[in-house]
C-alpha cells in the first residue's frame, strides 16, 4: 500500500489507475421526482497523482466526493478502486471533510482521534509507530495529548488529515478542506498537503472552488459545471514542482491556466 | 398553507400510535386481558370525567388550583423581576446575596408543607408557603441573568447616544433582558402549578390535588385517572397560553420557539 | 493543559467557580434576628437554637439515622436504575428516527402529566411499602434523563455518522465509539434535571404515607406539634439538597472534562 517515500516512477503512473469513475450517475429521490445531481462522470486518478476537482456551488462536488466514498450509491455507472468496483466504503480510499469540528471525535485526544482508523485492526505498537508518524507529517507531534477543541481549526483540519494518514490509503477524498480557514493558514496547509503528497505518494483527488488553489495543487484540473454536473474538461497543469506559493503563483503560465478555468466555468456563478 | 402540506406536518405515525395503544388499553381491559383491580379503561376514564364535571364538583376544583397557581405565580413574578433586576444590575447586590440563593434554591417545595400546616393548617396560605420559594427562582435566575447578560456592545451604543440611567434600563436594558425572563415566567408557571396540585395533596384539602388523593384513597381510580388527565390537559393549556401570550406581545423574539 | 497534579487542579477550579462567601450574609441575618427575636415560647416560630435541640432529641432517640438513610438509599438506588433504563431506552428510540416520530406524541401525552400525580397511581397499584416508594422514584426521575438522551442521539452529528461510515464501523461500535460518548453530556444535564424531581417526589411519597424516610419524620413531627423538630428537618433537607446537588456537580464537571466547554444556561 502506498506508503512509497518518493512519487512513484512517471512510468508507473501510465499503468496502475489508482482511482476511476466510470459514467458514474447520483440521482436523489425527493417525495416522487427523482433529480439527477451529477451525470456521466468519468475520469481516472495515477498513483502519486493529485487531482483537483473545480467547479460553482450547487454542481454537486460534494455529491461527487461521497460517491468516490462510498457513502452514496450512484444510479448507474461505477466506481472503481485499483480496478476493482467499489460497493460501500472501501479500505483504500479516505475522505476529509471540510467540517472539521464535527469531523473529529471532540472527546477524545488528537493521539486517539489519529488512531481512530486503525485502532480495531492493529497492534498497540504498529499503532503508536503509525499515530507518531502521521502526526509528524502535519506537524502535530507536540499536540499529541490536546483536546481538538483547544486547537485552532488549521489545526483541527490537520488533525483531520493525519487520521486520514494513519491508514495509509491509497486515494485521499478532500471536500474543500481549507474553505473555513483564513488566507495564511490556507497557505501554509496547501504546501503541506503537497508535502505529504511527496512523501507518501498518495493519490489526492481534491475538490475545491477556489480557482486559484486548484492551479496551484492540481497535476491535472476538472472542471464540474451544470446542472446536473458534468465533467466540463480536464486539463493537464504543467507547472513545475516544487511549487511555491510566491513565484508559482506569478508565473506567467499560472496566470493562462487560471484564465482558461475560468472560462470553462463559464460566467453562470451558482 | 395548502392543505397538501398541512396534511404532510401531522405526525400520521405518531398519531396512529396514540390511538392505538388507547384502543390497545381499552380492548385489553374490557376483555378481561388485563384484570387488575385498579386499572380502568380509557372509557371508564372519560366518564368518570364527565361525572365529576356534571356534579359540579370538577369545577370548583379547577377553579381553587387556577387561584392557587395564579397567586403563587404573580407573587413570584412581582418578586422575582424586581429582586432579579436589582441584582442583575448592582454586583455588589450579587455579592452579598448569590450564595444564599444557592443555598435556598435546591430546597423542595414539597418540604415546606409541614411547616405550612404548623402556620396555616389546611387553608390556602399553606398551598402558598410551598408554593412561593421554588416558583420565585426561575424567575428571579432568569431574570438576574437576562440582566447581567445584555451584551457590552448595546451599553456601547447606549453611551453613543448619551442615554440616562433611566432610560438605559427601560429602552435597551429591559427588551434586552426579556427572552429569558419570558422563558423564566413560562417556566415558573408550570413549576407553580405543579406545586399547587402537590400542596393540595398533603397541605390543603382542596383543589386538584386533593382530589387525586380522595379518588385514590375511595378507591375510584376512574376518577383519580380523570382528575390527572385534567392536571396534564390545564398545564399543557397553561403552557402554550403562555406562548401565545409571549408571541403576541414580543413577535421578534424568535429565541423562545424552541424553548422546551 | 498539562496537569502534573490533576486534583489540585480541579480543588482550584472547583474553590474558584463558588460564589463569594460574602452572600450568605442574607441567610445569617435572618437566622440571627429570629434567634434574637424569639425570646418566648413560640409554638409557631422556635428559635434557631430549639431546631438544633430538635434535631438532637431526633438523633438520640434513634430516630433521625434511619430515616435518612432509607431517603437516601431510595433515591440513589432510584437514579442509579433511571439512568440505567432512560439511557438504554433513550438511545434505543434515538437511534431510530422513525421510532422516535411515532412515539413522539406518546410521550408527549405522558411528559405532560407532572410526577407527584402519579404518586396516587402507585398507592393504588401498589400499596404502601417500599417497593412502590422506589417504583415511583424512578418513574418520576426517568423522564428527563430518556428524552435528554433521545434528543441528542438523534442529533448526533450527521456527519460524525458519515465519518462512522467512512471508516466502515460496525453498528455495535458506532454506537460504542460515537453515539454514546456524543450523548453524554446530555445523560449528565437529564440527570441534573432528574436530581431535584426524584427529591421532591420520595419526600411526597414519605410525607402521604409515612413511609420510612425524613419525609415521614417531617409529618409525624407536625402532627405531634413539635414545631422545633419541623424547621430542624426542613434545614436537613436544605442542607441534604445542597450537598447532592454539589457532588453531583463535580462529579459532572469530572466526567465532562474532555468536552469543549459549554456556555451552561441557566434557563433549566
Amino acid at each position: 500500500m502506498g506508503s512509497a517515500e518518493k512519487r512513484s516512477d512517471p512510468g508507473d503512473r501510465a499503468i496502475s489507475p489508482a482511482f476511476e469513475c466510470r459514467l458514474v450517475t447520483v440521482e436523489f429521490l425527493h417525495k416522487f421526482s427523482r433529480k439527477r445531481i451529477i451525470e456521466d462522470i468519468s475520469f481516472l486518478v495515477r498513483s502519486g497523482e493529485f487531482l483537483t476537482i473545480v467547479g460553482p456551488s450547487g454542481t454537486g462536488k460534494t455529491t461527487l466526493l461521497r460517491a468516490m466514498g462510498g457513502l452514496t450509491p450512484t444510479a448507474s455507472g461505477s466506481v472503481l478502486v485499483h480496478g476493482k468496483k467499489l460497493d460501500g466504503p472501501p479500505d483504500d480510499v479516505v475522505i476529509v471533510f471540510q467540517d472539521y469540528s464535527n469531523a473529529l471525535l471532540q472527546w477524545r485526544t488528537v493521539a486517539a482521534n489519529v488512531a481512530f482508523g486503525i485502532e480495531r485492526n492493529l497492534d498497540r505498537k504498529e499503532i503508536e509507530q503509525r499515530v507518531h508518524d502521521a502526526l509528524a507529517l502535519v506537524g502535530l507531534e507536540s499536540n499529541a495529548e490536546d483536546y481538538p477543541w483547544q486547537l485552532s481549526g488549521g489545526m483541527q483540519q490537520r488533525v483531520q488529515i493525519a487520521r486520514a494518514l494513519a491508514l495509509r490509503p491509497a486515494v485521499m477524498l478532500m471536500d474543500e478542506p481549507f474553505a473555513a480557514l483564513d488566507a495564511m493558514t490556507k497557505a501554509s496547509m496547501q504546501d503541506e498537503l503537497l508535502r505529504v503528497r511527496d512523501r507518501t505518494g498518495t493519490s489526492f483527488v481534491f475538490i475545491t472552488h477556489d480557482i486559484e488553489e486548484a492551479v496551484y495543487l492540481g497535476d491535472r484540473i476538472a472542471v464540474l459545471k451544470g446542472s446536473p454536473g458534468r465533467i466540463e474538461q480536464i486539463f493537464d497543469i504543467g507547472l513545475p514542482a516544487p511549487r511555491d506559493q510566491l513565484s508559482t503563483r506569478q508565473l506567467p503560465k499560472f496566470l493562462e491556466y487560471r484564465y482558461a478555468v475560468h472560462q470553462a466555468i463559464g460566467r453562470e456563478h451558482g | 398553507m395548502d392543505k397538501g402540506r398541512l396534511i404532510a406536518r401531522i405526525n400520521w405515525p405518531g398519531t396512529a400510535v396514540l390511538v392505538f395503544v388507547g384502543l390497545a388499553w381499552e380492548a385489553a381491559v374490557r376483555s378481561g386481558l388485563l384484570e387488575y383491580e385498579y386499572l380502568p379503561a380509557p372509557s371508564a376514564i372519560a366518564l368518570g370525567w364527565g361525572e365529576l364535571a356534571r356534579e359540579g364538583i370538577l369545577g370548583p376544583d379547577i377553579a381553587h388550583t387556577l387561584i392557587s397557581v395564579a397567586i403563587g405565580w404573580a407573587a413570584a413574578m412581582v418578586l422575582g423581576i424586581s429582586l432579579g433586576f436589582l441584582l442583575g444590575l448592582s454586583a455588589t447586590a450579587r455579592r452579598y446575596s448569590l450564595a444564599s440563593i444557592e443555598v435556598l434554591r435546591p430546597m423542595p417545595g414539597v418540604a415546606f408543607a409541614p411547616v405550612g400546616l404548623l402556620l396555616f393548617g389546611f387553608s390556602l396560605k399553606t398551598e402558598m408557603v410551598v408554593t412561593i420559594l421554588p416558583v420565585l427562582w426561575p424567575v428571579l435566575v432568569n431574570t438576574m441573568g437576562g440582566v447581567t447578560g445584555v451584551h457590552q456592545r448595546l451599553y456601547d451604543v447606549g453611551r453613543t447616544f448619551r442615554l440616562s440611567r433611566k432610560d438605559t434600563i427601560l429602552r435597551i436594558i429591559l427588551p434586552a433582558a426579556m427572552p429569558p425572563i419570558v422563558v423564566g415566567a413560562r417556566i415558573s408557571l408550570g413549576l407553580a402549578l405543579v406545586l399547587a396540585v402537590v400542596a393540595e395533596m398533603v397541605g390543603n384539602p382542596e383543589g386538584l390535588g386533593y382530589g387525586i388523593v380522595r379518588e385514590q384513597q375511595a378507591l375510584r381510580p376512574d376518577l383519580m385517572f380523570a382528575y390527572i388527565v385534567t392536571v396534564g390537559f390545564i398545564g399543557i393549556v397553561l403552557n402554550a397560553a403562555m406562548l401565545a401570550l409571549a408571541e403576541a406581545l414580543f413577535p421578534s423574539f424568535r429565541q423562545l420557539r424552541g424553548a422546551p | 493543559m498539562r496537569h502534573t497534579r490533576p486534583w489540585q487542579q480541579y480543588f482550584k477550579l472547583g474553590v474558584a467557580a463558588l460564589p463569594s462567601a460574602k452572600g450568605l450574609l442574607p441567610l445569617v441575618v435572618l437566622l440571627g434576628a429570629w434567634q434574637l427575636l424569639q425570646t418566648g415560647n413560640s409554638p409557631y416560630f422556635p428559635p434557631p437554637s430549639d431546631w438544633w435541640n430538635g434535631l438532637m432529641l431526633l438523633s438520640k432517640s434513634g430516630r433521625l439515622y434511619p430515616a435518612l438513610s432509607a431517603t437516601t438509599i431510595t433515591l440513589l438506588l432510584g437514579l442509579v436504575l433511571a439512568v440505567a433504563v432512560g439511557t438504554g431506552v433513550g438511545l434505543f428510540i434515538g437511534v431510530f428516527p422513525r421510532l422516535s416520530r411515532a412515539i413522539g406524541p406518546l410521550l408527549e401525552f405522558l411528559r405532560a402529566i407532572p410526577p407527584p400525580a402519579i404518586v396516587p397511581v402507585a398507592i393504588l397499584f401498589m400499596g404502601y411499602d417500599e417497593r412502590m416508594k422506589l417504583t415511583v422514584v424512578v418513574l418520576a426521575a426517568i423522564w428527563p434523563i430518556l428524552l435528554n438522551t433521545s434528543s441528542a442521539a438523534e442529533r448526533v452529528h450527521p456527519l460524525l455518522l458519515d465519518v462512522a461510515r467512512s471508516f466502515r464501523l460496525s453498528a455495535v461500535d458506532r454506537m460504542r465509539l460515537i453515539i454514546l460518548p456524543s450523548v453524554v453530556p446530555a445523560i449528565l444535564l437529564g440527570i441534573r434535571v432528574a436530581l431535584p424531581v426524584a427529591i421532591v417526589v420520595t419526600l411526597l411519597v414519605e410525607i402521604l404515607t409515612s413511609i420510612e424516610g425524613i419525609g415521614a419524620l417531617m409529618i409525624g413531627a407536625q402532627r405531634n406539634f413539635q414545631s422545633p423538630q419541623v424547621y430542624g428537618l426542613l434545614v436537613l433537607i436544605g442542607l441534604f439538597g445542597l450537598l447532592v446537588n454539589n457532588i453531583f456537580a463535580v462529579f459532572e464537571a469530572i466526567l465532562l472534562r474532555r468536552w469543549p466547554p459549554k456556555t451552561q444556561s441557566e434557563n433549566f
